[in-house]
Order: structure tokens, then C-alpha cells, then sequence
């Protein structure tokens, strides 16, 4: 299919930029450093570990997926090989398509080396395992920390979801321009605790513009569940539901986005 | 070669265009999506206390990273900071990063319990007595932080243990304990399957016995002997478990033995062999056997030796142990109102208040207190002060409680001013005894419900009105200044 051997291509494309590396190579820096707090109380020692884990996750995750898919499109039409992957048969959509499913597994591949780096240093301060538990042991004695993957899982779809706004604002938009609308919509959407209460304010003006921006901007503040879980004795009810209402949310707005670049896209001269 | 690009014919944009319905669905259903979430996203988002807490707000610094998802982070961040911060002793940083660090974190339980244990305890004058002003803080912040964290029992229990250990507040030690032990079961919780540890019963137990509301510590602590069975029957090798149900076993017998001595003239054992209940023994070699309460005769002394410098001492009649409660503050000092969330950490620097207790040693007690030296603490900023000094049995040790009684029953002084019956009903105890101002019937470990509190606590106690030229060495204080208002 072409939009998968565009997609592929893509991925080639983005590995090769050293910008990539370094993000990556620095958050697994900085995600190693957790243990070394580990002159605090097993208990501190851990929130901070976790804490600080899955915050260089969604830091490096964030800056990966915008520095990448602001340019996925532009450096295409500015190095004018567009012109050959549309001289071909290729519809534009296919095209569109194949950058977002790149732009996707891109950021895949990030969230989940991070992933990967942390849940090992989880498993490796041994706060959770026990004293000379095996892997295997460790993941299916129920002491496996599993809302620390579930941590990671939504850091994953909130960049899945960035990743599609800012293919998205690159159908139309330069670089430059894209970075900032990008950022400034991750920052206001991170802001849902606020936008909702903006939703139930006296004043009608205040509460449709909150309406607005809680409901039709995409919401990347239903994605943080640090709080909750990095502090072991919280109970969360209702967790499966909340989880799989933010996938499904997820998935909803990048083929709204993605349909809608489609669209602006198509009518775009190249 | 000339490059061919394909043009879209109208038709195809316009195809293109048909789907912007499902562009509009699809945001419809993102809404609706987003309608589902909100009520679940709740629990995972701190709660935000900027409303509520910050009189100034966080700089724009500390509010992009929590922008960014950064909240947690931070605050680890910096409690790794503070902790260097209690390391090197630099204590008036730590106050503002303890209150930074729980907007950030509201879930930080340690933070709240480690800073309100700062405050109430390590702030100090030149002789390591603690300022008190920075207790209604204390409690403030640990009030938020049980309000932040309901189901968490530890800064409950540490809620109750500052009334209990530092403030003698014994009810609302028992009021947070309660709350503590009430605490919703939490499977990920290592008390599983109880709410709260079983040191919180044994905690709510003490704290009845300080109220002298035995019938009340037994229930607690049978309760915690089932709970210490339980934990046996499934770990019947757990020593700990073990050596805690012995000591649960010995302190419910001890309370009953306790009680049998002290109120009862039967069921005595070895340390009150006599006939008369301890608390109404009459006097060893006296001819009157009719009993009655112990006369302490107190005779306080209170003198300015330099300005600002005071010698409190005088005779308390009672076996070595007792302490003499002394508190000197501003005649009109009012605590500073307890909130329920800190706004604030300054304390009042025109209040004076100290807050210690001198150790009676053959019938004699006596202390220089130096209040000349913490200015910022003891500013005697205001014309007049109250000095109170007073004997509390409720504080006392066990060998003195067998003769005065949990609430001071066998205790009483020729002088009747200085015998001050609180009649509070937040500090009454049980009634064990006729004749001794409770309403009866007394407690009698049968027919009459345990609930029952009457008993005024009987404290003995002197009032002194000082003026500040007193305090300032310029005029004598003499017993003249001691004042019938308690």
C-alpha cells in the first residue's frame, strides 16, 4: 500500500536526523539519573523516581513529535520531491496519510524506548519486586507496578494526538508558525481542569468560550495521570473505563485532524 | 525534463469537501468523548488550590513546568532540595518549598506531615522551647493535607499526634485518630485489610486513658487485641504481630488493674494492699482514717531576677515526677484561628507566649526561664501578661495518677482559689467515684454505659496579671498580683 511505504520512508527519514538522537539520547539520560535519589526513603526515593521518569517521557515524547512532524510535509514541498511522489500514481490523501502513520510510528518508537529505559530502572530499584525476583516473576506476581506502563500508554496517545494537530497545522502552515500553534494548543489543552470549570461559570461569554476551548480544542490534559499514579496508595476507580475513553478520544480527533488536512491539503497548490 | 504534476479536477476537491460532515461528527463525538472523561479525570488531576491557598500565586517559572505535566517532578525536585535544607540546619528556607511543593503535589503526604512537624517543633528559643505560634500553622497544614488526601490515614494520625504529643489537646487527638482508624480500606495499601495501622488503636486507647475515659481505652483495646489475633491466625510466626498482642493484652489488663486500685476498695493487688480506694487514701500515720482527697499545698513563687528573666518556683506537696505547667503570655493572647489550609506562614511578631513545665523534686520546684534572649519570640510588646502556673493530673506519670486519679480525684489544696474545677464537657472523664463533682451514677463497669462522662477535670492552678514594667524588673511582683480569674 502506498501510504505504508510512505510511512516507512518517513520513518527512514526522520532516524536520520541527529536531533532525534540527541532528544532521545538525553531523556535516557535524564531517566537514569531517578536512582540516584536514592539516598531519600524507599518511599520518596520512588515517587521522585517515578515522577521525574515519566515527566522526561512526556518532555522528550513532546519535543520529539513537534521537531519532527512540523517538518514532514514543508521539507517535502521545500526540497520539491513532492513533485516526484505526486507525479506518480498517489493520490494526496495517501500521501497525507503516510505522513501521519510515519509521524505516528515515530513517536511509537521514542515513547517506547523511554518506556522501556524507565520500566527496567522501575524493576531494577527493586522497591516493588522484592528481593531476587526474575522478570518474569517480577511481571506476573502482581507486584509489577502496572500503572506505570498505563503512565507511559497515555503519554503515548497524548503525543499520538500532538503528533496529528501538528501534521495537521503543517498542511498550511511554515515550520516556524507550526512550532508555536502547536505548543501554545498543547499548553492551553493541558489547561483541562481549568477549561471545565470555565464551563460552569455564571457568565454565559465565559462559559461558551470555555465550552469551546474544552470540548472542540483537543484536550491533551486528559492524558496526565502522574498525580494519581506515581503515589502508590491512591485508588483509582473507574480506571479501564478512563483509559479506554482516552484511547477512543484519541483516535477520534487525529482522524478528525487527519481528514481535515486531507481536505486543506487537497485544495493546496504545490 | 519538465515535471507533470496532476492537477485535481474540481469534482475530486468537492468529493474531498463532502467529508467535512464527518469532520463535524467527529468533533461532535470528540466532545462527547470528552463529556465521558471529565468526571473521571477528576481523580487524577490535583486538586487546584490557587482559589483557596495563594494569596500571591506561583511565578510564571514554577507555573510552566506543571503547564507541561511537570507538577510532580518539581515537587520531587524540590524535596530533594529541602531535605539539604533540613541537613544544614537552614530551616526558615524549607517553610515556602514545603508550601510550593504541596500546591504542586497535593498527594505529597510526607511533605505535609514532614513540614507540619518542622513547624511545630523546630522553630525555638535559645533553651530548645518551641515556639508556639507556629503550632495553629502546623495544624492548618496538616488539615489541608488530610483534606487532600482522605484516604491516606497517615497525616490523620499525625493530625492526632500533634494534638496528643505537643498541643495536650486530648479530644482532638481522639477526633483524628478516629478519623484516622475510619479510614476508607484501600487494597494497595499496606495496613490492607484495614484502613489505618493497628499503632492508630493503640494510639485512640492512650488517648481515652488521657481523658480518663477508661471504659473507653478498654473497648479500644480489645479491639485491637482481635486485630492482633487476626494478624496472627494468618502469620502465626510473625513475631512482631506477637509481641504486639502481648503488650495490647498487658495494657488491658493493666487498665482494669489500674482502675480497681485507684476507685474500688476491692480487686487491689500488691500496690495498694489497704482498704481505701487509692485515690481517697487517708494520709500514712495519721489517726483520722476518713478519706479524702491529698492536699498538695502549692505555694508558687514567681520573681523577675533581670529584665525579662523570670524564677518560677514554689512547694508542690506530691512524690517526685509532678511537673508544674507554666505559660506566660500576653494577658489577652489569642491563638491564631486554625483554618483548615494554610495561607500563611508568618506568625504574629507582636505576640508573646511560652509554654513549659518544671519537674517537682522533693516537694520543690524551681527554673530560671530567660525570655531576654529571643526577642523575635518574646517581644513583650503589650502593657500586661497573664502567667499561669498549674498542675495537670491528665499529664502526669502513673505513680502519681494512683494517688490524684485520671482526672484528679484525690487531688485537692487548703487554698480553695487554687483548685479550678474545668467543667468543659470536651475534657470531662468517666466518673469512677462518689463525691468528687461528677453526676452520677459512677462508671461501674457493668450497668453503666461507658459513654457516661461527668467527671470535671480538677486541675490546681494560679493566675498571675504582670505589668511589662514588671517584667522589666522595674516594680516587684508579689501575691497581690495573683487573680481570681481562671
Amino acid at each position: 500500500m502506498v501510504a505504508i511505504a510512505i510511512a516507512r520512508q518517513t520513518v527512514r527519514e526522520a532516524l536520520r536526523r541527529r536531533v532525534f538522537w540527541i532528544f532521545l539520547i538525553v531523556a535516557v539520560f535524564l531517566i537514569g539519573l531517578g536512582p540516584v535519589l536514592g539516598f531519600l526513603t524507599p518511599k520518596e526515593s520512588q515517587t521522585i523516581m517515578r515522577s521525574l521518569g515519566l515527566a522526561v517521557i512526556l518532555l522528550a515524547g513532546l519535543f520529539i513529535t513537534i521537531v519532527t512532524c512540523i517538518y514532514l510535509i514543508p521539507v517535502e514541498i521545500e526540497r520539491r520531491t513532492i513533485y516526484t511522489v505526486l507525479s506518480k500514481p498517489v493520490q494526496r490523501f495517501e500521501f497525507v496519510l503516510g505522513k501521519f502513520l510515519g509521524g505516528f510510528a515515530i513517536v511509537f518508537l521514542s515513547i517506547a524506548a523511554m518506556g522501556a529505559v524507565f520500566l527496567a530502572l522501575v524493576y531494577f530499584q527493586g522497591t516493588t519486586r522484592g528481593p531476587d525476583a526474575g522478570v518474569l516473576v517480577w511481571l506476573t506476581s502482581g507486584k509489577f507496578p502496572k500503572e506505570m506502563v498505563l503512565g507511559v500508554v497515555l503519554t503515548f496517545f497524548q503525543m499520538m494526538l500532538l503528533a496529528a494537530l501538528t501534521i495537521f497545522f503543517s498542511t498550511f502552515a511554515t515550520p516556524v508558525l507550526n512550532f508555536f500553534m502547536s505548543f501554545g494548543i498543547f499548553i492551553v489543552g493541558n489547561l483541562s481542569s481549568v477549561t471545565e470549570s470555565l464551563t460552569t461559570s455564571k457568565n454565559g461569554l465565559t462559559s461558551a468560550i470555555g465550552k469551546i476551548i474544552h470540548y472542540m480544542l483537543p484536550n491533551f490534559g486528559n492524558f496526565n495521570v502522574q498525580n494519581a499514579i506515581i503515589h502508590p496508595t491512591t485508588e483509582i476507580s473507574n480506571q479501564g473505563v478512563f483509559i479506554r475513553n482516552n484511547i477512543i478520544y484519541a483516535l477520534i480527533y487525529s482522524a478528525v485532524l487527519l481528514i481535515l488536512a486531507v481536505i486543506i491539503f487537497d485544495r493546496r497548490e504545490v | 525534463m519538465a515535471t507533470v504534476i496532476k492537477k485535481y479536477p474540481f469534482e475530486t476537491v468537492r468529493r474531498r469537501m463532502s467529508l467535512l460532515p464527518a469532520v463535524l461528527a467527529g468533533l461532535g463525538l470528540a466532545a462527547f468523548m470528552q463529556g465521558q472523561i471529565d468526571p473521571d479525570a477528576k481523580q487524577f488531576h490535583p486538586k487546584d488550590n490557587f482559589g483557596k491557598t495563594a494569596n500571591g500565586g506561583l511565578n510564571n517559572e514554577f507555573l510552566l513546568l506543571p503547564l507541561l505535566g511537570f507538577r510532580e517532578a518539581a515537587a520531587g525536585l524540590l524535596w530533594v532540595r529541602c531535605d539539604e535544607f533540613f541537613h544544614s540546619g537552614d530551616y526558615d528556607a524549607i517553610l515556602p518549598l514545603v508550601r510550593l511543593i504541596t500546591w504542586l503535589d497535593p498527594h505529597a503526604e510526607n511533605v505535609y506531615i514532614t513540614g507540619a512537624w518542622h513547624l511545630a517543633y523546630n522553630f525555638t528559643d535559645a533553651n530548645e522551647r518551641s515556639d508556639r505560634r507556629y503550632i495553629a500553622p502546623s495544624q492548618s497544614l496538616l488539615e489541608e493535607g488530610v483534606e487532600n488526601n482522605f484516604d491516606i490515614p497517615d497525616i490523620k494520625f499525625e493530625l492526632g499526634w500533634q494534638r496528643y504529643d505537643k498541643i495536650k489537646d486530648f479530644k482532638g487527638a481522639e477526633e483524628a485518630f478516629k478519623l484516622a482508624v475510619a479510614t476508607k480500606v484501600n487494597k494497595n495499601s499496606d495496613d490492607f485489610p484495614y484502613g489505618a495501622p493497628l499503632k492508630t488503636l493503640h494510639i485512640l486507647a492512650h488517648t481515652y486513658e488521657k481523658q480518663g475515659r477508661i471504659p473507653e481505652a478498654l473497648e479500644e483495646w480489645k479491639l485491637a487485641i482481635a486485630r492482633s489475633e487476626e494478624m496472627l491466625a494468618r502469620s502465626p510466626k510473625d513475631y512482631s504481630a506477637k509481641s504486639l498482642h502481648e503488650a495490647e493484652v498487658r495494657n488491658y489488663a493493666e487498665n482494669i488493674q489500674r482502675f480497681n486500685n485507684r476507685y474500688s476498695t476491692t480487686g487491689h493487688d500488691s500496690v495498694n494492699p489497704s482498704p481505701y480506694p487509692e485515690v481517697l487514701e487517708p494520709p500514712p500515720g495519721s489517726a483520722d482514717k476518713t478519706p479524702r482527697s491529698w492536699d498538695v499545698a502549692f505555694k508558687p513563687e514567681l520573681r523577675i531576677v533581670r529584665p525579662k528573666v523570670f524564677k518560677v518556683g514554689g512547694q508542690f506537696n506530691s512524690q517526685d515526677g509532678a511537673r508544674i505547667d507554666v505559660r506566660i503570655t500576653d494577658w489577652n493572647y489569642q491563638d491564631r484561628k486554625i483554618t483548615g489550609t494554610l495561607n500563611d506562614f508568618s506568625v504574629d511578631p507582636a505576640q508573646t507566649i511560652l509554654i513549659d513545665s518544671i519537674s517537682v523534686r522533693k516537694n520543690h520546684f524551681e527554673r530560671e526561664m530567660d525570655m531576654s534572649k529571643d526577642p523575635k519570640m518574646y517581644s513583650f510588646s503589650q502593657d500586661f501578661y497573664r502567667v499561669v502556673l498549674s498542675y495537670n493530673p491528665r499529664t502526669t506519670a502513673p505513680h502519681l495518677l494512683d494517688r490524684f486519679g485520671w482526672s484528679g480525684e484525690g487531688m485537692t489544696d487548703a487554698e480553695k482559689s487554687h483548685v479550678f474545677m474545668d467543667t468543659d464537657p470536651d475534657r470531662t472523664g468517666t466518673a469512677y467515684i462518689e463525691g468528687q463533682g461528677a453526676v452520677p451514677p459512677v462508671w461501674d463497669g457493668k450497668t453503666v454505659p461507658f459513654t457516661n462522662h461527668s467527671q470535671p477535670l480538677r486541675l490546681i492552678k494560679v493566675t498571675y496579671k504582670i505589668s511589662r514594667e514588671q517584667i522589666m524588673n522595674q516594680k516587684p511582683i508579689s501575691e497581690n498580683d495573683i487573680v481570681s480569674v481562671q
